[in-house]
């Protein structure tokens, strides 16, 4: 394996000795694989036994491999034209009742089956909007056929019913351009087993990298890369996992002392040797700096502090600066924002000034649990099982704005484990095994939780007191039956009604072999500093969404639990990988990956940090108001309690409005009305024409142009200018006969670089 | 087939926008597939306004939430009370065709107006059909989830451009529509609406930032201008998400539209003699396509006046009260304004939603979403007007005679604008896409 050290665009200072060193282990050090071959073993099948047709395991499916139960046909809550299944046939006595009962039965006529109308719609004979899904000659038109013409049997209680999927093989290393069958094995209660390939539906997460056909063969594309095929019979799902290295490398076959390396580099390094993607060179300090700060802090550093770091010669100066990264108050102010973003701690409302005092406690309170370092399953229990008045316990006023069963459910099962459970409110959760009762059993577990007092005359009522009711039900929406308060998978707590459910939740989720709580943390952070989640989305776990290094998130997770949930710990763990201190650069192995960390993904500076990045360039402080008076002078816009404080410019840039614990309502994305802010809004002309701001500072400075532009470029872009560019800007200064107009514009010119607008 | 390859446009460090694409590396907090869409799309990237182009220009009226054509263009007077609605029929200046009364203006400038009284697609809920009728494809079934194909829209930005210097080819008054199915996709984010953001019946209507802040000089912004090209180095091969694009391709725009008058002028409604104003009605979509007007003038090449919202299950006659004066004022004004000024044969002017709504009134005196025959309106362009494309049944319902297709509305306003229909753009799989394959233009209207 050999790594091209392609020179970065601007000058770089050397790449200091930790990261060299751990740089060189990397290279020589050997990892195997995922070489595990396919595993491809006949699946036992009892052929000679020809079972009668039963609705449960073979109509059903069916319906779903056909798509008739599909979300945009019959599947969706209103049906299509008159006639509803279940989706994706998780109530099949539903589906029954649809086929057999309904329609005055004219949907089935078993005295001559095939002109019962489910056949002949589905075959096309009678115009269908769905089309034609089914051909006469097929053997799923028998199945149907069969079963229609037997009388179309009702599935009994001791119809033996689906226990799992067997697949084979599960995982796998693909060549690129090349196929893989899948074999899926149906096991039934009553010991029985078929093989149900040709029933199954496919789906690739990635099918860019390789795709999947209705009989489960798998082509990869010439993209190398990682990918799961999600696999559904019945009510049962499956996951293929497979991996496409490229081609042209030779994969893990170098030899060296893995024991140098820290487990995180070791796992990052067997994820490239995965795929033959070798990482890019270390980045040099100056990116390193400015990419610590800003991830860690939310602030430039210094053209002062870049100096100092640039002739810093200790050998872990880039340990050494995240450690006093951590310890700055900006850390606790930029991580509180992100938390108040997941908390929802929201100010729009019916009156900003009865909603400011709750945003503003709420949000010191996360601050100072932040900057206190308190333990992760303490901030989180504390916030979950809070009660009392949220003037007196701030984190009862996470209860503010998550106030209905719907917010209770998702926001936990989102912010706290990481999972997306919302499909499971109306229906079984179509990509994992999430159901109904996992929602309102997760419901149940808040179902006590009353308020009284307060302010209520609001959309958002603030100020009230949280306490546990005597009584309080759920019920499952379909069964009508009393759900008892159970985390997700089950099974029920065993309470007594003196005992608060949140209180067994908060045991079951901070407790060390729960497989979400940790887990979930590790890979937000880790998505935080690296730009993207080991589980991407961050929040979307699921066994068809795998991770993309299993290994890496559960040592992740591991040393977490370990540490005592520890932020800063996992914090300086991810800051200090090989991965996080890689140049964004990419080589030819590299660059079309997302899915390994083996360089540094760039990303735009969210809203608040690049305002106040803008606002410290030129030392002129942003004024917001809003609500009761204004915000004291000084307040930086990640310190700003709630987003109801009106700013064009935060908007633009992607400012969420907090209406969901997802971190995806932030976004990032280019638009024409952020360039217009730029270039000409009000805010940043004022910035720059300011009296007591850099411009009018350097126009008074007797310091010759030439110090006063390396100034200006440590500043903005955390590096000093190359020779041309000090030249351009030195020429450019002597030029204008007006020294503030000169230094506004060139400011202006390197604030609106993208190199200024990126952490690189 | 007509392969749209991007011209060797030199961006500002000299390396070829195509170039660095196809160097390329990704970006976080996109999925693979967008980062493939994006850069699919920016292979083929033109600057939006890369040279001023000739060519027609679209206004549309969107009826957001789906119009009745049963009250409006496709009258059935004949019917029982329960099919006929509350509406009275009344003839117009083309005789023979008759119109709901509440469109008594544009019964008046019909020789312009023709309408396709059989549009049929096969979805009837809000999201998939908006998606449908915007895009020519079903799509996606849940309004939160993320467009598929490019909206009429964006294809319009990204093939014809904007026709005047510095103007935003595609607008959307006062903003996009809330499903997301107005935008470019994987035609690149470029080619997403620029979005007025504020009613242009407000009294102090402004778009934000049009306007440079005081203090601010032309010769400032030329000298900013000059610098950030030299320093603007960053290297554009460490993403190829199209965030390094998109952030190149705005800022650049965005110099332009403050430097120059031309885009502020264009936004400025002020500049229009007050009796003007008041024929297209002081109400938002009377100042809207007013505005509208002012954007294609100045050489934008789709304006899409987004209506508010028509789903009118219940009470319907109380909805249709407050929607369709407006409309009619505003739409018949337009036509009558670009005729007067001879534009009438350079814009399409169209109207359309996502479906129309049931012939049958349901028991809320409203009437449901109908997909199976709605009608959708075409003036300008040099289309025929004063035409009746397709029937619907003789109380509605089904198509009588000559099915449209989404796909063919959208063939036909693309061959009406000049934009060739062997046009294809490689989608987020790699895949070559035909931007109305195999919708077939409405030869009856050309």
């Amino acid at each position: 394996m050999s790594i091209r050290h392609s020179n970065t665009h601007f000058h770089r200072t050397r790449a200091s000795a930790y990261a060299a060193a751990v740089f060189a282990l990397l290279v020589a050090i050997s990892v195997a694989g995922l070489a595990n071959a396919a595993d491809d073993a006949p699946v036992s099948t009892n052929d000679n036994v020809a079972p009668p047709v039963q609705f449960l395991n073979d109509v059903v499916p069916l319906l779903t491999r056909l798509h008739c139960n599909s979300g945009g046909c019959h599947g969706k809550a209103t049906g299509q034209n008159g006639f509803r299944l279940s989706l994706l046939g998780f109530e099949p006595d539903f589906d029954y009742a649809a086929l057999v009962s309904e329609a005055r039965g004219r949907r089935l006529f078993p005295a001559d089956p095939d002109q019962s109308l489910l056949l002949t719609k589905a075959t096309g004979v009678v115009p269908h909007g769905g089309g034609r899904r089914l051909n006469i000659d097929s053997d799923d038109y028998r199945v149907l056929r069969e079963w229609i013409a037997a009388g179309a049997p009702a599935p009994r209680p001791d119809d033996p019913h689906l226990v799992r999927l067997e697949l084979k093989p599960k995982r796998g290393q693909l060549q690129p351009k090349s196929q893989q069958q899948l074999r899926v094995t149906a096991h039934f209660s009553d010991g029985t087993n078929r093989d149900v390939t040709q029933q199954s539906v496919y789906l690739s997460n990635v099918p860019e990298i390789a795709d999947v056909d209705r009989g489960g063969l798998i082509t990869t594309q010439p993209r190398v890369g990682l990918f799961a095929v999600m696999v559904r019979f019945g009510d049962q799902l499956g996951a293929y996992y497979g991996a496409v290295p490229r081609a042209e490398a030779s994969l893990g076959n170098t030899v060296g002392n893995a024991a140098a390396l820290s487990n995180i580099d070791r796992h990052l390094l067997a994820g490239w040797n995965r795929l033959g993607i070798e990482p890019s060179p270390p980045a040099d300090d100056a990116a390193f700096i400015r990419r610590a700060s800003l991830d860690i802090c939310a602030t430039l550093p210094t053209a002062d502090e870049v100096t100092a770091y640039l002739n810093d010669t200790r050998a872990n100066k880039r340990k050494r600066l995240i450690d006093r990264l951590l310890d700055r108050p900006e850390y606790a102010t930029y991580f509180a924002l992100k938390w108040a973003d997941i908390l929802q701690n929201r100010g729009r409302g019916y009156s900003t000034r009865k909603q400011r005092p709750g945003t503003t406690l709420f949000s010191a309170w996360i601050r100072d649990s932040i900057a206190a370092n308190k333990p992760y399953d303490q901030f989180a229990a504390e916030i979950l099982t809070a009660t009392g008045s949220q003037q007196q316990n701030p984190p009862a006023i996470w209860y503010r704005s998550v106030r209905t069963q719907q917010d209770y459910v998702e926001s936990v099962a989102q912010a706290f484990l990481g999972v997306r459970i919302q499909c499971a409110q109306c229906h079984h959760h179509p990509a994992e095994f999430w159901s109904q009762a996992d929602y309102y059993g997760l419901a149940a577990v808040f179902s006590r939780v009353g308020r009284k007092g307060g302010f209520t005359d609001a959309e958002v009522p603030t100020n009230e007191t949280i306490y546990l009711k005597q009584e309080g039900e759920v019920r499952h929406p379909r069964t009508g039956k009393v759900l008892q308060p159970r985390p997700l998978g089950g099974p029920d707590f065993d309470l007594s009604p003196y005992d608060d459910p949140r209180q067994a939740f908060a045991r079951w989720m901070t407790a060390p072999d729960n497989r979400f709580f940790a887990r979930t943390m590790a890979n937000r952070l880790w998505g935080h500093f690296m730009g993207r989640g080991i589980i991407h989305p961050i929040d979307d776990a699921r066994s068809t969404n795998p991770p993309s290094n299993p290994e890496l998130l559960d040592e992740l997770a591991r040393e977490f639990v370990k540490s005592r949930y520890d932020i800063k710990h996992l914090i300086r763990l991810i800051t200090t990988s090989s991965a996080y201190g890689l140049s964004s650069v990419p080589n030819e192995t590299n660059k079309d990956d997302l899915q390994n960390f083996a360089r540094f993904y760039p990303r735009r500076l969210s809203a608040e940090v690049l305002l106040d990045g803008i606002s410290q360039v030129l030392e002129v402080p942003t004024q917001f108001s809003g609500g009761p008076g204004v915000f004291p002078p000084g307040t930086r816009a990640i310190g700003l309690p709630d987003e109801n404080v009106p700013m064009n410019f935060l908007d633009v840039f992607g400012r969420p409005a907090r209406t969901s614990a997802c971190e995806c309502e932030r976004s990032d994305a280019p638009a024409l009305a952020q360039a217009l802010e730029l270039v000409n809004s009000t805010e940043i002309q004022k910035k720059l024409t300011a009296k007591d701001g850099t411009v009018a500072r350097l126009a008074a400075s007797k310091k010759a142009p030439a110090e006063i532009v390396r100034e200006i470029f440590l500043s903005t872009l955390a590096r000093p200018p190359s020779p041309e560019e000090k030249a351009t800007a030195v020429e450019f200064v002597n030029s204008e006969s007006d020294r503030s107009e000169a230094y506004r514009s060139l400011l202006w010119s390197l604030l609106a670089t993208n190199e200024f607008l990126l952490n690189h | 087939m007509l392969r749209v390859f991007g011209s060797q446009y030199q961006n500002c460090d000299g390396l070829s926008r195509r170039n660095f694409l196809e160097l390329g590396a990704p970006l976080l907090g996109l999925g693979l597939a967008d980062v493939l869409a994006l850069r699919a799309a920016g292979a083929n990237t033109k600057q939006p306004n890369e040279k001023p182009r000739g060519g027609k220009s679209l206004i549309v009226f969107w009826t957001h939430g789906g119009m009745s054509q049963q009250d409006t263009y496709d009258m059935k007077p004949d019917a029982p009370a329960e099919y006929r609605g509350m509406y009275q029929a009344i003839d117009t200046t083309v005789p023979g065709i008759v119109l709901g009364e509440r469109f008594a203006q544009q019964a008046k400038v019909m020789k312009h107006i023709s309408l396709v009284r059989s549009v049929h697609h096969e979805n009837g809920i809000h999201a998939p059909s908006a998606h449908w009728m915007q895009t020519g494809h079903f799509g996606p079934t849940l309004a939160r989830n993320a467009a598929k194909f490019p909206s009429f829209g964006s294809v319009i930005a990204r093939t014809n451009g904007a026709h005047g210097e510095h103007m935003p080819p595609y607008v959307t008054i006062p903003k996009s529509e809330a499903f997301g199915y107005q935008g470019a996709v994987y035609l690149g984010k470029a080619y997403n609406p620029f979005e007025v953001n504020a009613d242009p019946n407000a009294k102090n209507f402004k778009v934000a930032n049009l306007a440079p802040p005081s203090g601010l000089t032309l010769k400032s912004v030329e000298s900013r201008r000059r610098l950030l090209k030299k320093f603007d180095t960053l290297r554009r091969d460490i993403d190829s998400s199209g965030l390094i694009e998109g952030l190149d391709t705005f800022k650049a725009q965005a110099l332009e539209m403050v430097s120059g008058e031309r885009v502020r002028e264009a936004f400025n409604l002020s500049a229009e003699p007050d009796k003007l104003r008041d024929r297209y009605g002081r109400h938002q979509y009377g100042q809207s396509a007013l505005l509208a007007r002012r954007l294609v003038e100045a050489g934008s090449s789709c304006v899409t006046i987004n209506t508010g919202y028509w789903d009118h299950h219940n009470d319907i006659e109380k909805g249709l009260e407050t929607h369709l004066p407006p409309l009619d004022v505003a739409m018949a004004a337009l036509i009558e304004d670009l005729d007067q000024r001879g534009m009438l044969d350079d814009v399409v002017v169209y109207c359309a939603g996502e479906f129309g709504r049931t012939p049958l009134m349901n028991g809320h005196a409203g009437r449901d979403h109908w997909s199976n025959c709605f009608t959708t309106m075409l003036a300008g362009g040099g289309l025929k007007g004063g035409q009746i494309v397709g029937a619907s049944e003789k109380f509605g319902g089904g198509v009588r005679e000559r099915q449209v297709m989404p796909l063919d509305l959208l063939a036909t306003i693309y061959q009406a604008m000049g934009i060739s229909l062997d046009t294809y753009y490689i989608d987020s799989t790699g895949r070559p896409t035909n931007i109305v394959s195999p919708g077939q233009p409405i030869h009856e209207l050309l």
